[in-house]
């Protein structure tokens, strides 16, 4: 490793749009119960589809976040974004007019795009003929709509980015955000990921392709239970607001944790789900690990990734028994997005954000709908009801379609 | 507050297809030569399009340059241009197949990409819905599509995959500074010590009824149609809109003393990467180049460098009106009268806007000027615009001491990206 000076990193503000509830607050109150936000999808029909259910977000009044004309000429994905960024800067209680603008800005992952408004226009398009198609489709659809149109609305003028990265998005937005704000790039960013994929078309092609679950159970979505059989896609979008620690600490604000440590690997193993193999995935542990110089010990519990797919679960096993040995009895660890299903690049912002909530709150969110737990695996999950938590520091892992693993460790206060 | 490191990091190798030239020497003799790779669009029917004519790649034999058969059948063609791009940048550095497990573990992959998989999502979408006009779901048997449709990390998951390197991958999708954003991750992922080596670069295929209409809707596209090789002309008068092309371009980014010791050939040094936003509008810059002239204030400063160093800039020069207006305020606003004497080429006037490849390509074309000490020419220039009045190395190569160049790229969302290289001795 290198030496080289660093900053410290910490997460001031919370902002959450999640099928089980709208805002931090609402969110917190339902995941903690171990209340789902899986439902039959309302917003299209889904008689011809192989999934009827999904974790949508149903009562989102966009007008309460983004004015008409801009709702008009940007998709669903970013009205999320604004919504969660709203609630996000005014929980940090950051006042924007007080910031240099060039040094605060706004990573935000995504990795549909606005395909819901682009599918609309290409439909103009090919029924109407060029000119019916919306001047605005190209800006509403590609994934840097969501930081272009954040840096307009809240004049940022400093670092900007759009990580896209299948499942592990939302956590290489922390982890991009991390190192930027560590290396001195920028003071503040806003910082996760939005996610607006329920869409006929999407659906199709993941459920041809076996990356998600079929049916219309809404407790389908059941890692590391021996009848795993894919997960259930979801959207939404988590908001963190991500800031120099002494930057922090000189206008008080409330410190929910500290970034302390991340690992990014690649299992290299093609365009296909999460691997069953854990060796990769396990140094990306061990590196967040190191940097953040934890063990074991330190750890209240591990929010994983839980895919759902029998290969992919036992790989996630395999890596955290070969990075914890046999600490893994003892440790805790959940999938408390089997309550919301999986919202793809938001997912690993909304999982932060839990746990953010978790250590708040001194209580580990629940894993739901694994009843019959593969025993092999060796795991400690928490299952159906959430348990105290006592220890300091949360590990959130992550993989993705085309073998990307992503682990960020965070340690409450600072 | 600046980062300081021991480490430094350096190029080592070149991967590039573009509309006119596959690999580092083709591409390289058709820029200086002035070559153009613009030409009627011949993958989908654009009679019905105010705007004809892209740069599209005509001979691209992905099997010809190292991709396996099941890539050659399962993936799309932006992901196949990234793998081909990637082991052209592999070859150049002599690293084919050549890194041991261990070095493998330490190599990792960012690329850029704006469109990603617009292509194929058209093509099958309108075959789903026969043309747009029946609900999706009436026809869903016996489809086919490819393994990288929706997987817009595609690029670097597959280039991973090919030469099984373990180390941090992601995408990065910031519109058209997309390539010089992954560049620019790749370049700090090394000086901090997450990886030795990166693979960094950017792809982009979207020539397409779609991926052409979206920009022609907006007024964003040439449509010099009867003429398609003087059509993108970056600060000429006569320009009216970039050209839409496809290409990818990859860099072999290396811990330097790694490259040292084994002997590497170093194109250059990369020194800096600074990046902002404009805050302003989705799709245009402040008139004055504003935020462009607070990107290279700050460039310069962690380059530690003044204008009077600055030998060369390739710049982003879209053949936009308003763009390459602002682009020469903010050069004269933060140059002074050296913005007078630094020679300015936009490699964009002959092969169009390869998207999230060109800053990218950019960058390749950079390292090349520094290592040939040739300038390559911005094309088409043939009526002044007073409003341009720099040396834009008008239609010839020339020769030219090259030490330190600068290359920078803007977005459509407003994100402005500058790379600094430097010679090493």
């Amino acid at each position: 490793m290198a030496h080289h000076s660093r900053r410290r990193v910490v997460i001031t503000g919370l902002g959450v749009v999640a099928p089980n509830g709208l805002g931090k607050g609402a969110f917190w109150h339902a995941t903690q119960a171990g209340r789902p936000g899986i439902r039959p999808i309302q917003r299209f029909p889904t008689d011809n589809l192989p999934l009827r259910v999904a974790g949508e977000v149903n009562d989102f009044a966009v007008e309460d976040f983004v004015d008409r004309k801009l709702a008009n000429r940007t998709d669903r994905m970013t009205h999320f974004a604004f919504a969660a960024i709203q609630e996000a800067l005014s929980d940090a209680r950051l006042v924007l007019a007080q910031e240099h603008p060039q040094r605060v800005g706004a990573v935000i992952a995504n990795t549909q795009g606005g395909i819901e408004y682009a599918l609309h226009q290409i439909v103009a398009l090919h029924t109407r003929g060029p000119r019916a198609m919306s001047v605005y489709t190209a800006i509403a659809w590609l994934q840097v709509a969501n930081v272009g149109q954040t840096s307009i609305r809240f004049g940022l003028q400093g670092y900007c980015k759009t990580p896209v990265n299948d499942a592990v998005s939302g956590l290489d937005a922390l982890g991009l955000a991390f190192r930027a704000i560590a290396r001195g790039a920028a003071d503040v960013l806003i910082t996760g990921g939005c996610e607006a994929l329920l869409n006929p078309y999407t659906l199709l092609v993941w459920t041809k392709r076996g990356h998600c679950a079929v049916g219309d159970d809404p407790r389908m979505y059941r890692p590391f239970d021996r009848r795993a059989a894919g997960l259930v896609p979801a959207e939404g979008a988590g908001i963190c607001i991500v800031e120099e620690y002494e930057h922090a600490r000189q206008r008080g604000a409330h410190i929910y944790a500290e970034l302390i440590g991340y690992g990014q690997t690649n299992d290299a193993h093609g365009l296909l789900p999460p691997s069953s193999q854990g060796k990769y995935y396990s140094r990306a542990m061990c590196l967040a690990m190191q940097e953040g110089s934890i063990t074991s010990k330190d750890i209240a519990y591990v929010s994983l990734d839980g895919r759902a797919l029998p290969s992919s679960d036992r790989g996630e096993a395999e890596a955290l028994r070969s990075t914890f040995g046999t600490d893994l009895e003892q440790l805790p660890v959940s999938v408390p997005r089997t309550m919301l299903g999986h919202s793809h690049a938001a997912a690993g912002a909304l999982d932060t954000i839990t746990a953010l909530l978790a250590l708040q709150h001194n209580l580990i969110p629940p894993t739901i709908n694994c009843e019959e737990l593969e025993p092999s695996y060796g795991l400690n999950l928490v299952r159906d009801e959430a348990r105290p938590l006592s220890q300091p520091v949360v590990l959130l892992g992550g993989r993705g379609v085309g073998g990307a693993n992503a682990v960020m460790a965070i340690r409450k206060g600072a | 507050m600046s980062f300081t490191t021991s480490r430094r990091v350096v190029i080592t190798g070149l991967g590039v297809l573009a509309p006119n030239g596959i690999g580092k020497e083709a591409f390289w003799q058709a820029c200086l030569a002035g070559r153009s790779g613009i030409r009627q669009i011949s993958r989908f029917d654009a009679s019905t399009l105010p705007t004809r004519i892209a740069g599209e790649i005509p001979d691209f034999n992905p099997e010809a340059l190292g991709l396996t058969p099941e890539e050659c059948i399962h993936l799309d063609r932006s992901t196949q241009l990234a793998i081909a791009a990637a082991n052209l940048a592999l070859q150049d550095a002599h690293l084919i197949n050549a890194l041991t497990e261990e070095e493998r573990d330490r190599t990792g992959v960012f690329m850029g990409a704006a469109m990603a998989s617009i292509e194929e999502g058209e093509s099958l979408w309108v075959q789903l819905t026969n043309g747009g006009t029946q609900p999706l779901g009436a026809i869903t048997e016996d489809i086919w599509f490819s393994d990288s449709l929706f997987l817009n990390n595609a690029s670097a998951a597959a280039i991973a995959a090919h030469h099984q390197l373990h180390g941090p991958s992601t995408v990065i999708s910031t519109g058209c500074s997309a390539g010089a954003d992954a560049i620019g991750q790749a370049f700090w992922a090394i000086q901090e010590g997450q990886a030795e080596r990166m693979l960094a670069g950017g792809t982009d295929s979207s020539i397409s009824y779609t991926g052409i209409n979206v920009f022609s809707i907006m007024g964003a596209l040439s449509t010099r149609n009867e003429d398609p090789q003087r059509a993108s002309r970056p600060y000429d008068a006569g320009r009216d809109g970039f050209v839409m092309a496809e290409g990818a371009g990859v860099l072999l980014l290396e811990e330097r003393n790694l490259a040292l010791a084994r002997g590497a050939h170093i194109y250059a040094e990369l020194v800096s990467f600074t990046s902002n936003s404009n805050a302003y509008h989705m799709t245009a810059l402040p008139a004055d180049g504003a935020p462009l002239q607070q990107l290279l204030r700050r460039a310069l400063a962690e380059a530690d460098i003044t204008p009077a160093q600055l030998d060369y800039i390739n710049s982003h020069g879209s053949s936009t009106p308003p763009n390459e207006v602002a682009e020469t305020m903010a050069y004269k606003a933060v140059f002074g009268e050296q913005a007078y004497r630094i020679p300015i080429s936009a490699t964009k006037s002959m092969i169009g806007h390869t998207q999230g490849a060109a800053g990218a390509i950019e960058a390749i074309v950079t390292a090349l000027v520094i290592q040939e000490q040739v300038l390559p020419p911005t094309i088409n220039q043939e009526l002044a615009d007073p409003q341009c009045d720099l040396d834009y190395v008008a239609n010839e190569a020339r020769r030219s001491a090259v030490n330190i160049a600068l290359t920078h790229s803007s977005g459509f969302g407003g994100v402005n990206s500058a790379l600094i290289l430097k010679r090493v001795d």
